[in-house]
Formats: C-alpha cells, structure tokens, sequence
C-alpha cells in the first residue's frame, strides 16, 4: 500500500459522512410528513458506520490483511426508528384518527442539527487528512527535480 | 556513496511514514464507528533501532479513552499525528533531495549545481 491507499481511505470516510448529512437532511425535510407509500408517519433514519476494507484488488486486500491496520468506513445499513410516532390532536386534519389525533414522526430538530454538526466535522476532518496526504505525495514527487 | 549512507535509511523511514498517515487516515475515517479501536504504527523505541531497517507494525493504541459505543477515537490526537507526519516526511524529502543532489553532482564530475 501506499499514499494513495490513504486517500481511498478518507474518501471513503468522506462518502460515509456525506450519506450521513444526506440521511440527516431528509429526516429534517420529513418532520412534518404524515403520509408515506408505505402508510403511517415518516420515520427517522439513521447511518450505521461499519470498518470496510477499500482494497478491491486481490493482491491489495492480501497486502491488507498481512499489515493489518488500514480501514475504511462504509455505511453497512439505514436503520428506521421503530418507535411510536408522536400524536398530536388535530381533529380537522385529513389523517387524524377517530379521536382526532394525527401521528407526527417522532423527529427532534435540535437532535438532527447536532448529529449534522457531527457528519459535518467528520468530513472535514477527512477532508484535512487527504490534502496532507496530497502534499506529501507532491513532495516525493519533486524529489528528483 | 549510497542513499543509505551514514546509516540512517531515509527509504524506509519515508515507508514507514506513509503507512502511519495511512493508519492516521484509517482512524479519522473510522471516528464514528461503532467499537473502532483506534491503531498506530509502532515507533521505533531506542535510537539505535534509527539506524536499522523501519519495519511498521500495526498495533492498538493504547491510554485512550472509550466512549459509550466502544469508540476510542481522539480526534485531536489524529489531526496532531497527521501535522506531525507531514513535518517529518518534509525534514525526509528534503534529506534525501540533498542526498540525490550529492550524487547527481558527482554523476556530472562536479560540473552543474
């Protein structure tokens, strides 16, 4: 492996961190959705980051395996909030129930903005690693000039 | 002349240095996953281990604390060993140009540079 395997890294984490602010930003847009194809409230999404090889070549994945250590991020799955939606009465809404209560999605936007922070910073932080990393391959490259 | 000369392999310790900013990269990408340990490349310890062969070995790093979900990423100790690999593979480089312009000198008999 090389410089360049670590910029496959941080992209990777980059792409997880993006995925994240994309999940973040949908639930956001949703707080308020009542209807769904599937039926019910929108639910809240959430990345789950999982360590991911980035080597897709045999010989890189054995290199790998052999030196240990390197690992990218990949996002394994999205879980959806399973818990109950948040009721609110509403009588004259064309969702509510008999009772008159309408099932909002259980989201906190103080939660969602904090968690954005989160995926935000975390992508700067892979951001700051692959422009050092360019850097440095820049600097070997002009060894011989 | 050889471009290990003077006992110190400027190669290897460049090798060494790209595998640690690979693990560095590894780790920031890896900082908010669930139960990632942070990893580092072992130091070589004593000075004398200087001027042998840089073998990086990957390791766990150790007296960091773990969060809640089994994550002990610091952040800051990252972006502190990313700064710090970029300032040692530029004192290297710039070693190791030196070193190839001794030898580019003696290739031309002293003529240029």
């Amino acid at each position: 492996m090389s410089l360049f395997g670590s910029i496959s890294v941080s992209a990777s984490g980059m792409e997880a961190q993006r995925i994240r602010a994309e999940l973040i930003a949908e639930n956001m847009a949703n707080a308020d959705t009542t209807r769904t194809p599937n039926g019910g409230p929108y639910r809240r999404k959430d990345a789950v980051f999982t360590t991911a090889p980035v080597q897709n070549s045999f010989a890189g994945t054995l290199a790998e395996f052999n030196a240990g250590g390197t690992q990218g991020v990949t996002v394994s799955s999205v879980t959806v909030d399973q818990s109950d939606p948040e009721r609110r009465y509403l009588p004259g809404h064309p969702d509510a129930d008999a009772d008159g209560y309408v099932a909002f999605p259980k989201i906190n936007p103080a939660e969602e903005m904090v968690d954005l922070m989160g995926a935000s910073r975390g992508y700067e932080a892979n951001v700051a690693a692959i422009s050092t990393v360019k850097d440095m391959i820049g600097r070997s490259l002009e060894l011989f000039k | 002349m050889s471009l290990a000369s003077g006992g110190l392999d400027l190669g290897s310790y460049l090798t060494w240095l790209a595998r640690r900013q690979e693990v560095v990269a590894s780790n920031i990408a890896n900082a908010d996953t669930p139960g990632y340990r942070t990893r580092d490349v072992g130091m070589p310890g004593d000075f004398s281990s200087v001027f042998a062969q840089f073998t990086p070995v990957v390791e766990e790093a150790q007296g960091l604390v773990t969060r809640n979900d089994g994550n002990n990423v610091s952040i800051d100790r990252e972006s502190r060993l990313l700064a710090e690999n970029d300032i040692r593979f530029n004192l290297a480089t710039q070693l190791l140009k030196d070193k190839i312009k001794g030898i580019r000198s003696a290739i031309e008999e002293g003529r240029s540079s």
